[in-house]
């Protein structure tokens, strides 16, 4: 990985693991209102475990060891008795996803993107800025 | 949607060459006028200028068909391929002007 321009490479890992964190936070988000029959398991939170990669044996950077789930398949039982999936009760089951959590790992993932995007600025103006040397 | 693991991206690797600079040192001794290592060099570096700006291309394609997964990775793959091209232009103008300066030793 780490060949004569190493640290793009690198920062272009840890954007990929970003890019897909901001994928699994809108995934949550875009689910957040999955009602469900309350026999049936709600939708449940996803996280990615971002895990680095071997440091020395030429694959450095950071990928995605994983995704996991969050929240319990209960979620929230919501009184809506004018639901189609309602039981007898009047109930359905919604998801157990809290919005603000969202937004806070939305704001997390989002700041890591744009810090990757700025190593490989500043990658890029340092290597070009050696490829200057002894000119003019 | 399913997340799967990244196939740790190869991003750097095809470009990790332009290594045989080190054979600068065979100038060390004047003596040996060999001439075909500074080739070989050459057209080892430009080969791999060939791979990196072949990369680019395939992820530009990618990018024109829809195909392309990460915008960064074309990004990143164009500028690896700009900046290989520039070292190579700059290790050829050093090469033309160190044999422009000894041709210039007669005047």
């Amino acid at each position: 990985m780490s060949g004569l321009f190493g640290a793009l490479g690198i920062a272009g890992t840890g954007l990929t693991v970003y890019r897909k964190w901001l994928d699994a936070v809108s995934d949550n988000i875009a689910n957040m209102n999955d009602a469900v029959a309350t026999n049936a398991d709600a939708f449940q939170a996803r996280y990615i475990v971002a895990r680095t990669a071997d440091y020395g044996s030429g694959t450095e950077g950071v990928q995605v060891g994983g995704a996991v789930l969050s929240g319990k398949t209960d979620g929230r039982i919501v009184n809506e008795p004018t639901n189609p999936l309602a039981d007898e009760d009047g109930n359905v089951k919604y998801p157990d996803i809290d919005l603000g959590d969202q937004m806070s790992q939305l704001i997390m993932a989002q700041r890591a993107y744009q810090a990757n995007l700025a190593v490989v600025d500043r990658a890029k103006d340092a290597y070009q800025s050696a490829l200057q040397l002894g000119k003019g | 949607m399913t997340i799967g693991p990244i196939e740790a991206v190869g991003a750097g690797s095809p470009i990790g060459g332009l290594a045989p600079i080190g054979g600068l040192e065979a100038t060390e001794s004047t003596t040996s006028t060999n001439g075909a290592d500074f080739a070989a060099m050459l057209a080892g570096g430009l080969q791999k200028v060939e791979a990196a700006q072949d990369r680019a291309d395939n992820l530009a394609v990618q990018a024109a068909t829809g195909q392309l997964a990460d915008v960064h990775e074309y990004m990143i793959a164009a500028n690896e391929a700009q900046l290989t091209t520039q070292l190579t232009a700059a290790v050829r103008n050093k090469a033309i002007e160190a044999f422009n300066e000894i041709m210039r030793l007669q005047a």
